[in-house]
C-alpha cells in the first residue's frame, strides 16, 4: 500500500531516535546551536535598538516602520544570497574564510530574525513603552535605566517576540542551505537534511528531523505558555 | 524649586487649551490647582512636569529652563498611577536605585516609608495586582521616597477610603514642612485644598481666574 512507507518511516525514525543515532543527533544539536546563537545575537543588538526606535519621536518614524514591516517578510534565500557575497572569497568579508561553516549560519539568520526582532519591539514600544518611559522620567531615570525598565516590564511581550523569531530561524532552510553548504558532520542542520534525503527518497531520517522539529517546537510553545500564564 | 510661568500657550488642533500670562508658584509652598474638567490643570501639570513639550511660552524652575537635572528633582503622581510589574518593595526602591544610592540605606528608607504609609503588608505583592487605593498609597511613597524638590500631584486621593486619605495628606505635610519642598496639588476637594494648601490657584478655561 501507498501509505506503508510512511509507515516504515515513522517505525525507523522512531528507533534512530530512541537509539541515540550519532548522525541524527549531532545535526539536531548544531541546529539549536545555530539558531539559538543567532536569535540570541539578534536580540542583545536589536531588542534595546528597537525600544529606543519605539519611544522616540524623529522625523522619519513612518518611513522606518514601513520599511521594518516589509523586511519582517525577508526571505531567507535572499539574506542567505546577500551573506554568500559577503563572505565568498571574492567578497568584502572573504579573508575571513568563514563561508561553509556553522558560523556563516550563525550571521545569515542573524541577519534573517534581525527585522523580526527590530520590528516587533519597535511596535511594542512604540505601543506600550511610552507610558512606562513616562513613569521612568517622572522618577527621575535617565535613558539607559528607562530602556531597561521597558524592557523589564515588557518582557512577557518580549520574550514571546524572541520565541518567534527563534521559530523562524530554526525552520527556515534558505539562508544556512546556501551559506552552509549542507555539509556532512560540519554544517548539516535540520531543515538542509530534510531537504536532502527528501530527494534522496530517504524517508525515515527525514520523518525523524520532521518529529524533532516539531517537538522543539512544541517544547518551547509549553514552556513560554507556562512561563506566561504563571505571570 | 520655584517656579515662574509667562506667556504660556498650549493648543490642541488649534484649539486653546491654557493661556497663562503670568504664574508663580513659591518654593517650599504647597499650591491647589482646582477648576472644572476641561480647564487645563492635567496638561498644566503635564507640561511643568516636562512630559509636554509642546508649548509656547516659557518656564522656569529656580531661574532656570527645564533641563535633565531639573528632571531629576521633581515627580508626578497621577490619578491611576502605573506600578512596575515587581514587587511593591522594589516599585518603592526604583527611584532610589536610578540615582544610586546605596542598598543599605535603600532598604531602610522604603521600610521607613512604608511603615509611615501602612503598607508593610503589601511588601511582597506585585504593583500591578494592587487595588487602585493601594496602588495611590504606593505611587506617593515612591515619589516621596527620594524627597524631591518639587512634588506634582494630579488628584492623588480621588476613590479611596477616608482613612487612607487622611495618610496621604499628613504624608504631603509632613513631606513640605521637613524638605521645603514645593507641592502643586490638582484637586476637585475644595475641603481637601483648605485643608493641605497655602495658597489655590482656580483655573477656568484655561486660564488663572483667581
Amino acid at each position: 500500500m501507498a501509505i506503508d512507507y510512511i509507515v516504515e518511516g515513522f517505525k525507523e525514525a522512531v528507533k534512530l531516535l530512541i537509539g541515540f543515532d550519532k548522525e541524527v543527533y549531532e545535526i539536531i544539536f548544531l541546529s539549536l546551536f545555530v539558531s539559538i546563537s543567532a536569535t540570541v545575537v539578534s536580540s542583545i543588538i536589536f531588542i534595546p535598538i528597537g525600544i529606543h526606535l519605539g519611544i522616540k519621536e524623529f522625523r522619519w518614524k513612518r518611513t522606518l516602520s514601513r520599511m521594518l514591516y516589509t523586511f519582517m517578510s525577508i526571505p531567507s534565500v535572499v539574506v542567505g544570497l546577500l551573506v554568500s557575497i559577503m563572505l565568498s572569497r571574492r567578497g568584502p568579508l572573504g579573508k575571513f574564510d568563514l563561508m561553509y561553516t556553522p558560523k556563516a549560519m550563525i550571521i545569515a539568520q542573524t541577519l534573517l530574525v534581525a527585522p523580526l526582532i527590530l520590528g516587533l519591539t519597535y511596535s511594542l514600544a512604540k505601543n506600550r513603552g511610552k507610558e512606562i518611559e513616562k513613569i521612568g522620567k517622572t522618577l527621575g531615570a535617565g535613558r539607559r535605566d528607562i530602556i531597561l525598565l521597558i524592557i523589564r516590564e515588557l518582557k512577557i511581550d518580549l520574550i514571546v517576540n524572541v520565541v518567534t523569531a527563534f521559530s523562524r530561524a530554526i525552520s527556515e532552510v534558505g539562508a544556512v542551505m546556501i551559506v552552509g553548504g549542507n555539509i556532512k558532520n560540519r554544517t548539516r542542520v535540520i531543515t538542509t537534511t530534510i531537504s536532502m534525503l527528501k530527494s534522496m527518497g530517504d524517508y525515515p531520517m527525514a520523518i525523524a528531523l520532521g518529529i524533532v522539529l516539531l517537538l522543539i517546537s512544541f517544547l518551547v510553545n509549553s514552556a513560554i505558555y507556562k512561563y506566561t500564564g504563571d505571570d | 524649586m520655584n517656579i515662574e510661568i509667562e506667556g504660556l500657550k498650549k493648543y490642541y488642533s488649534n484649539k486653546m487649551i491654557l493661556n497663562i500670562d503670568k504664574l508663580e508658584i513659591k518654593e517650599g509652598s504647597i499650591t491647589g490647582l482646582i477648576g472644572p474638567n476641561g480647564s487645563g490643570k492635567t496638561t498644566l501639570m503635564r507640561i511643568v512636569s516636562g512630559l509636554d513639550l509642546d508649548f509656547k511660552g516659557t518656564i522656569r524652575y529656580n531661574g532656570s529652563l527645564l533641563n535633565e537635572e531639573i528632571y531629576k528633582k521633581m515627580t508626578l503622581v497621577t490619578q491611576k498611577p502605573y506600578l512596575f510589574r515587581r514587587r511593591v518593595f522594589e516599585n518603592i526602591e526604583f527611584p532610589l536605585k536610578v540615582r544610586k544610592v546605596d542598598r543599605g540605606i535603600r532598604r531602610k528608607k522604603v521600610e521607613e516609608i512604608m511603615e509611615r504609609f501602612q503598607i508593610e503588608d503589601l511588601k511582597d505583592k506585585k504593583g500591578h495586582l494592587l487595588s487602585g487605593g493601594e496602588s495611590q498609597k504606593v505611587s506617593l511613597a515612591r515619589a516621596l521616597i527620594f524627597e524631591p524638590e518639587l512634588l506634582l500631584l494630579d488628584e492623588p486621593t480621588s476613590n479611596i477610603d477616608p482613612e487612607s486619605i487622611k495618610i496621604m495628606e499628613r504624608e504631603i505635610i509632613r513631606f513640605n514642612e521637613e524638605t521645603k519642598g514645593t507641592v502643586l496639588i490638582v484637586t476637585h476637594n475644595i475641603d481637601q485644598a483648605k485643608r493641605l494648601c497655602h495658597s489655590i490657584i482656580n483655573l477656568e478655561w484655561g486660564r488663572v481666574v483667581s
